[in-house]
């Protein structure tokens, strides 16, 4: 299959203006203001292959939001090459943004004051959505994300989640090849986020390319099979979610309580465990150490009351990279 | 078109749903349109006619203006600079419609219930303090409106040129002030432009201004001669095509410069 998304060697600089402090700090900025280059996105490549769903992880100003904002031709590069479907974002903006879908978890798209239904009408015209696809995809949606009870509501007088619920369905309704989802679970509850969820797992099995940011790791966890993390407007890592997990830290916990306690847990072939309580705690590497293999073999041996292996959780990898960085990283 | 026609449709209806909002927009012109009529009934001082303006010519004339406020968004706005500065612009950008033309709609939805709740209205009240003068051709009715159409479109691309200075400036309510101010003044709102000193009217024949109000005003009373008429639909017209034209150019300049803050 072709490669629906191609990203080379992507920049974007902005110049802000440097704000002096102090009593003449003001005075100065006005006269003789200072400007001070950022880059934020730096020298990024990837490629996304048509029907890939995508985490696009990273902290606070990682340049998250800016690679999204340029590949939904908003903002136009600094350096690099976009090219999406055979089209430049930014260059053939108002043809590309008619292939895609977008959502801000932060902004709106639906007019305020009226009601869902209406606004749905409206992009139905500004899309050129036949009727019979139009019909077809919000009789889907109304069951996916159970926009039933608010469809006549004014948007204005919908609470966060069925708001999201209500932009998702219309950044969708032209059945774009392509969705960017800019954290669509901020601020939601548990319940609201799995509907998104499964809205999202709904469209990625029809084949839809999705990418999506979020600082939910729980959505990644359920959803992606590729992950790219960014910090500093670098990709620190693009590839498998598990093989993150394995690369970034390899060790899991193994915690075994024995019969009868009192020796010191010493096993061959693993370094000493820490007690706690009635449990040994071992660092494994399944790397080095069979987990399988160890198991089976510790219930020959010895007395075993109960155990349990603990995978490293996403949330800790993922600081464990960011850290890492922002360590080897000057200011 | 279809798709220009349905943001028509749902930016009037957007408009209908600010009810309290219209009528009190509606008494707000009635008050100042009687002040400034009393004003230039003392203005007059008892003359017939000046500069080829009568009393009653003059009052028609601040009671059509008055109707039209709202209408032609005569004082201006900067409803679109602030989707600039704020981020919001991002939903606009993502719709396959030309930016300006997504908020010509907008505007044009909004105008078209302005012009029946506070022009229409506005005359209805108004005419029960003031007698008014109404063309009794057909050809002066028809007239009228194209060039009200056109003055329109000038208010229109000039609030947009204003607010296209968002994309250069994180502020532009000083400088949208000035701008709209001038365009009160030059177009003949804070007074007909006949009533000013002529080398004020000539000054102002070199700004797009008078086509945005005063063209359509004495189009109304019937002022103009034939060829004056010519002159003043020339010069909406050309002015439009400039407004356009530049409006095209910055827009093109300015997002190409623009930077969304926040997520």
């Amino acid at each position: 299959m072709d490669t629906i998304v191609q990203v080379r060697h992507l920049t974007k600089e902005f110049r802000v203006l440097h704000r002096r402090s102090g009593k003449w700090g003001a005075w100065n900025d006005f006269f003789h203001p200072q400007y001070r280059t950022i880059r934020a996105v730096d020298g990024i490549s990837f490629d996304i292959q048509p029907g890939e769903l995508i985490g696009y992880i990273g902290p606070n100003g990682a340049g998250k939001s800016t690679t999204i904002k340029m590949l939904t031709g908003l903002l136009v590069p600094t350096g690099g090459e976009i090219l999406v479907k055979g089209m430049i974002p930014w260059k053939d903006r108002r043809k590309y943004v008619a292939n895609i879908g977008v959502v801000f978890g932060q902004r709106r798209t639906l007019w305020w004051d009226l009601p869902v239904i209406d606004s749905l009408e409206v992009l139905k015209a500004i899309y050129r959505i036949p009727d019979p696809l139009f019909k077809h995809n919000l009789g889907m949606f109304r069951k996916i994300l159970d926009l039933d009870s608010f469809l006549e509501s004014p948007v204005r007088s919908l609470s966060l989640g069925q708001r999201m619920r209500a932009e998702l369905c219309a950044a969708f309704l032209h059945n774009p090849a392509l969705l960017f989802l800019d954290e669509p679970t901020i601020g939601l509850d548990v319940v609201a986020k799995e509907r998104i969820r499964e809205f999202i797992r709904h469209l990625h099995r029809e084949g839809t390319t999705i990418l999506l940011t979020t600082h939910d790791l729980t959505d990644v966890e359920r959803l992606c099979e590729r992950v790219m993390v960014l910090d500093w407007g670098k990709i620190l890592y693009d590839g498998n979610l598990q093989e993150l997990t394995s690369r970034f830290e390899g060790v899991n916990e193994m915690r075994v309580s024995f019969a009868e306690n009192g020796e010191d847990g010493l096993l061959e072939g693993l370094e000493p465990p820490v007690r706690e309580g009635r449990y040994y705690v071992y660092r494994i590497d399944p790397r080095k150490v069979s987990i399988p293999d160890l198991v089976s073999s510790l219930y020959r041996t010895h007395p075993v009351v109960d155990l349990e292996i603990r995978k490293p959780k996403l949330e800790d990898t993922i600081r464990k990279i960011y850290e890492n960085k922002s360590l080897n990283t000057p200011d | 078109m279809q798709a220009f026609l349905k943001i028509v449709g749902i930016s009037a209806r957007q408009q209908m749903t600010y009810r309290t909002a219209l009528v009190a927009g509606l008494f707000t012109n009635l008050f100042f349109g009687i002040l400034r009529a009393s004003l230039l009934i003392a203005l007059y001082q008892g003359e017939t006619s000046v500069n080829g303006m009568d009393v009653g010519g003059a009052i028609t004339y601040v009671a059509l203006s008055q109707a039209m406020i709202a209408y032609l968004t005569i004082f201006g706005n900067t409803e679109m600079g602030r989707t600039v500065s704020d981020g919001s612009i991002a939903s606009d950008l993502i719709k396959p419609v030309h930016f300006i033309l997504l908020w010509l709609g907008r505007d044009l939805g909004r105008s078209l219930v302005n012009f029946v709740v506070r022009g229409l209205f506005f005359i209805g009240l108004f005419s029960l303090f003031y007698s008014l003068y109404y063309p009794l051709e057909i050809g002066r009715w028809f007239l009228f409106f194209v060039s009200l159409i056109f003055s329109w479109l000038l208010n229109f691309f000039w609030r947009m040129l204003v607010n296209l200075g968002a994309f250069w400036s994180p502020d532009i309510q000083g400088f949208a002030r000035l701008a709209f101010g001038f365009s009160q003044l030059f177009s003949g709102f804070v007074l007909p432009l006949r009533l000013l000193p002529d080398w004020f009217s000539r000054l102002s024949n070199w700004t797009p201004f008078p086509g945005m109000m005063n063209h359509p005003m004495e189009v109304y009373l019937g002022i103009y001669s034939p060829s004056q008429l010519l002159g003043a639909f020339g010069h909406q017209l050309i002015w439009l095509f400039i407004l356009v034209f530049l409006c095209l150019a910055l827009f093109r300049l300015g997002i190409r410069r623009l930077v969304i803050q926040g997520g």
